[in-house]
């Protein structure tokens, strides 16, 4: 009896924490000054990609510390940034959360711009959910959406929102230069395709495909997985005997998984394996020294000596010491969150932060916009898609045993297309581009 | 009446009948195509290191599903949180070896350990003052793996990691057919598994805490009726089932990875395993083991070209085929 | 003076509810745009998912977690219907509820020869079937699921103005919610009540208890493929995303949260988690946490749930302004179903 009276006090007092949590969040702050201007940045915080949260964030922070003179309010890229104004608006950030289900990332860019009300949104960070939220574009077409690091082709191939503007390039692109120095370098002419079973890595492939395969070389088999296998080593023992090497298409877990299962059934990481631009990231270094010589795709220079490129490592390093050395810098995520919201305030420069008439001029801005960014000049394409320099980068033990990186080859002027390989009905599947 | 009662005998032999045909009909069908019969391409080395790699996955799902039907076959209690257990200790043992260096099994002892500790605290907090009202008990545990899953991120980080294996055991060992090398960890995964599962059925069958599961398994009222104090066996056992997720994480962590989401394949994987094989019972978690490791790994090799895709399925297809032939999993009993 | 205050306590709580009724009916016009599409619509939607899981375990004794999977199958069906084959919406609808019903009867036929914790468990793994299913067959879009599907024009654009499909939801909502306590009073409902209480002499009393159940998933079922064919057009898409585990959770928590036991509370712990769902992101990564420890919290606490405790709250104030010994109300419920 004393249980159950104890049972219904508790009730009691969590009706009432209940009752003040609804209370509290009912009235969510939509003050605004009239010459703010409202951005919102969309990543993931949860789900398979939640790792690159703090990539993303720091990068579009440090954006608004370098060039709008913000201030961050701690050491790490979890801090706020204050004090951020272009052309006399003082900037405030909103952020969004999702769990990369297009789902999630829909209802948060829907908060974000209905309910906060933010005029511009940056983000998202995965492929399906920018196709999403592509789509979601054409409904608010007074909003300007700048993606994050989402490489869905058909976002721009096909859907194609007039107001939703691409600085980073798509996932083919990332993989620019690596089909050729697959068969001019290591002279590979039988290659297998490894990877997980969704569009993003469909389109890694085929950017690797498009050169590849014109060169003459031979896909021999494509190995899709699905998302969600834990144990990859039945995926590593399908790699046919006679290949001369294979290209991993993986992220988090499943390259640690395959990468460690190979290279202990003694296999050799450095000639034998390719990365996509997932692989190339320094979340995988848990696997240690056999990473040591693998060369994969990157549309960043990572570890590059590249005067832009250091300085951007080295600023982005003093404003959030508290991290690691390497682990924001060598992301791909840092670097195109950072573009993306420096194209924001490169663009709302140029119009004065004008952003009336449905912010057309501003949209005009940013289509037009050449944008230097620690990978080279970006300009947009007529679909609003980057042309953009891409990287062969390797993974390279360093002198004090640490593992890094190191930019060996720069390929630029990558456009969407591969020079028309590419069109708004080839869509990258399983089995397509054929090779 | 009777009618009905032989319609439903019947179909119950036709389902035992079809079940086997279609359990002879995949066997077959790996043989001729892993050994190349009938004109086909056959690779046998690939078709050792694949059954080798359902095998050794297995021994860990053995591990962690011992663990959960050990909890659930004495006390009804569907432990909801096990995958949050597993990818607990994975991560402890992953910061003893890495951050504290400790030696390998000095860490796998202490991790496992801890997630018994923890999940005895678990059971004793939360589980212990509602024995009996099983949905409940479930909802507690799901509400606690929520917490769990989503407090590991901040605490451990959302990018993968993995364990360095102790000195001499991370590499891979000839297997002396056809110049095969094989990934020794996964054998001493397997060697473990094996000493485990040995180890419980020595100890059910023969000591006399193992004589009080068995009786409390059977009759639990009884049991606590014969002066046995059975709330001091449940605490041991839910300190066991835990401890076993925890070392199954901590192999898990050195054999595959960890990250967010382990957890609930972990699980899931569990569920399967004592769902196939039989809640509660140990043989059956070694049948279901067994089924759903090599179903796993053979699955995406051997299915036909433009089907492998569906591999993930497969595995979930043979659960629903052990519950369409006995509802009750292979060894269960109601 | 006691007779007046137990009046007054009636009148108030008359007077609540009517205010509480005139609120819902104008959501569209009383609060933002963004308010009444992501709080109010998606409230109504949830509600009525949850609404059929609780169904199942208040009427029949089953915890179902197959719901999502449900929904699933529905909302896919209408997408794949409107967006590739150009099918009318209203017609698509109509196909989806009827295949997911059919859909549901087989999985029915196998999974209700199990109970209580095994048939959780069986419709856990279904739901990781249906996630897997969608994300791995090309046909329905992998991983990137269907976009670009559009409610039927007389709903409007919900994006832009969620007027139209907010009064279809609730309407949904109230004709569902009729209609299960219509069917709870059938000879039929009377019959699944005894399948939750006394399977053993249910059967002996001659009924055919998995065919019972089988018929109890169905409509469960029905009420699930309407909540899939909503978030659809509120969505404008759907993909493996909407129906993982963390949302099979999600709902589970909903139908926790309001009371497994009374299907108002469907729409009170769909009201809830939506708030907190939409605007603690705002305040705190971890707001998954948050919704477990409410969760927790709550089963813990109150079996019952919200609903419980209203209806706890309600009884107590009775008792106190000094009604009669009124022992049995029907909100004591089944509530825990342990």
């Amino acid at each position: 009896m004393t249980i159950v009276r104890t049972q219904r006090r508790w009730g009691i007092l969590a009706v009432a924490i209940l009752g003040l949590t609804v209370a509290a969040c009912g009235n969510p702050s939509t003050t605004t000054t009239s010459s703010t201007i409202k951005v919102g940045i969309l990543t993931t915080c949860g789900g398979p990609f939640a790792a690159f949260e703090q990539e993303s964030f720091s990068g579009a922070k440090y954006a608004l510390v370098q060039n709008a003179g913000g201030h961050s309010q701690g050491t790490g890229p979890e801090d706020g940034v204050s004090g951020a104004t272009v052309a006399g608006h003082p900037i405030s950030i909103s952020f969004g959360c999702s769990d990369a289900t297009p789902d999630k990332a829909l209802a948060e860019a829907r908060r974000l711009i209905q309910n906060v009300g933010v005029d511009i949104l940056l983000g998202p960070l995965s492929g399906d959910e920018g196709i999403a939220i592509a789509n979601y574009a054409k409904q608010q077409p007074n909003k300007t959406f700048v993606n994050g690091t989402s490489g869905a082709q058909q976002t721009t191939l096909s859907v194609k929102a007039p107001n939703f503007f691409r600085f980073g390039g798509d996932g083919a692109q990332w993989l620019a230069g690596l089909g050729k120095y697959a068969y001019n370098t290591l002279k590979w002419r039988n290659v297998a395709i490894l990877g997980e079973d969704y569009s993003y890595p469909w389109t890694q492939a085929a950017g690797f495909i498009g050169e590849f395969c014109p060169a003459g070389g031979k896909i021999s088999k494509r190995i899709w997985i699905p998302l969600g296998t834990t144990d990859w080593a039945s995926a590593v023992a399908q790699l046919p005997s006679n290949i001369d090497g294979f290209l991993l298409l993986t992220g988090g877990t499943d390259t640690v998984a395959v990468e460690k299962d190979y290279a202990n059934s003694g296999g050799n990481l450095a000639t034998h394996m390719l990365g996509g631009s997932s692989v190339m990231d320094p979340t995988s270094f848990t696997v240690g020294s056999p990473l040591n010589g693998l060369a994969g795709g990157s549309p960043v220079p990572l570890g590059s000596t590249d005067p832009a490129w250091t300085s951007y490592v080295n600023g982005l390093e003093s404003v959030y010491p508290a991290t690691p050395k390497g682990s924001l810098a060598g992301s791909l995520f840092t670097g195109l969150y950072y573009n993306g919201m420096n194209a924001i305030i490169q663009g709302l420069k140029q119009v004065n932060g004008d952003l009336s008439g449905n912010q057309s001029k501003f949209q005009q801005a940013l289509a037009g916009l050449s944008l230097s960014t620690p990978n080279g000049t970006v300009t947009l394409d007529s679909n609003r898609n980057a042309i953009i320099t891409n990287y062969v980068v390797q993974i390279l033990t360093q002198s004090d045993g640490s593992l890094g990186f190191k930019t060996i080859q720069t390929v630029p002027n990558v456009n969407q297309t591969f020079n028309g390989y590419f069109g708004p009905t080839s869509a990258p599947s399983r089995d397509s581009p054929s090779c | 009446m009777s009618l009905r009662r032989l319609q439903a005998e019947l179909s119950h032999r036709l389902a035992g009948a079809l079940a086997l045909l279609v359990l002879f009909f995949s066997i077959a069908w790996v043989l001729i195509r892993a050994l190349g019969l009938f004109g086909g391409t056959g690779n046998l080395p690939q078709f050792i290191v694949v059954t080798l790699n359902g095998i050794t996955l297995a021994g860990l799902y053995f591990i962690v599903a011992s663990g959960f039907t050990l909890i659930f076959g004495l006390m009804r209690v569907v432990n909801m949180a096990h995958g949050s257990l597993y990818l607990l200790g994975g991560y402890l043992a992953f910061r003893l070896v890495q951050q504290q260096a400790l030696n390998y099994w000095l860490a796998l002892v202490l991790a496992a350990i801890a997630i018994g500790v923890v999940g005895l605290l678990m059971q004793q907090i939360f589980l212990r003052w509602n024995q009996g009202q099983d949905l409940r008990q479930a909802l507690i545990t799901i509400a606690l793996s929520v917490v769990l899953a989503d407090q590991m991120i901040p605490l451990f980080g959302a990018e993968a990691v993995t364990t360095t294996p102790p000195s001499g055991l991370g590499g891979s060992i000839g297997l002396g057919i056809s110049g095969v090398r094989y990934p020794t960890f996964r054998l001493v995964v397997l060697g473990l598994a094996l000493l485990i599962g040995f180890g419980l059925w020595f100890g059910i069958k023969n000591t006399r805490f193992g004589m009080i599961i068995r009786a409390g398994v059977d009759d639990r009222a009884m049991t606590s009726a014969l002066g046995i104090n059975v709330q001091l066996v449940f605490a041991v056992t839910f300190f066991i089932g835990a401890l076993l997720a925890g070392l199954g994480g901590v192999l898990g962590g050195t054999m595959i990875a960890l990250a967010p989401g382990q957890d609930a394949s972990f699980l899931l994987s569990s569920l399967v395993v004592v769902i196939v094989g039989g809640m509660g019972s140990l043989a059956g978690a070694v049948i279901g083991a067994l089924a759903l490791g090599l179903v796993d790994q053979l699955s995406g090799v051997y299915l036909p070209t433009g089907y492998t895709n569906f591999s993930i399925l497969l595995t979930f297809a043979l659960l629903v085929f052990v519950l369409a032939v006995r509802p009750t999993g292979l060894f269960g009993r109601r | 003076m006691k007779l007046t205050g137990l009046a007054g306590w009636l009148w108030l709580k008359r007077i609540g509810l009517a205010g509480v009724g005139v609120i819902v009916v104008l959501v569209p016009q009383l609060f933002s745009t963004f308010t009444a599409s992501a709080i109010g619509l998606q409230t109504l939607v949830l509600g009525i998912a949850a609404a059929s899981l609780i169904f199942l375990n208040a009427v029949v004794g089953m915890v179902s977690l197959a719901q999502t999977a449900l929904y699933g199958i529905a909302g896919y069906t209408v997408a794949k219907l409107a967006v590739e084959q150009g099918v009318d919406p209203w017609v698509a609808a109509l196909i989806a509820v009827l295949i997911t019903v059919v859909v549901a009867l087989l999985f029915g036929a196998l999974a209700s020869r199990s109970e209580g914790i095994y048939f959780l468990m069986i419709t856990l793994a279904s739901a990781v079937i249906a996630y897997y299913f969608f994300s791995q067959v090309s046909a329905f879009g992998s991983h990137e699921g269907i976009n670009g599907v559009a409610p039927p024009a007389l709903l409007g654009k919900p994006f832009v103005d969620p007027t139209g499909m907010y009064y279809t939801a609730l309407i949904c909502s109230l004709l569902l919610y009729g209609l299960i306590v219509y069917v709870r009073r059938t000879p039929f409902g009377y019959a699944l009540q005894g399948v939750r209480d006394e399977p053993v002499r249910m059967r002996t009393l001659g009924f055919n208890v998995p065919m019972l159940r089988m018929a109890a998933f169905g409509f469960g079922a029905l009420i699930a493929s309407i909540a899939g064919v909503l978030l659809v057009w509120y969505n404008s898409n759907v993909s493996p995303g909407a129906i993982d585990l963390t949302r099979t959770i999600d709902l589970l928590t909903i139908a926790v949260i309001g009371g497994l036991g009374r299907i108002e509370g469907a729409w009170i712990g769909a009201l809830l988690f939506t708030i907190v769902q939409t605007y603690s992101p705002q305040y705190t990564d971890r707001f998954e946490t948050l919704i477990g420890l409410t969760f927790l919290a709550v089963v813990l606490a109150s079996p019952g749930g919200l609903a419980g405790i209203a209806i706890g709250l309600d009884r107590w104030v009775r008792r106190r302004l000094g009604e009669g010994l009124e022992r049995h109300g029907p909100g004591q419920g089944r509530a825990d179903a342990g």
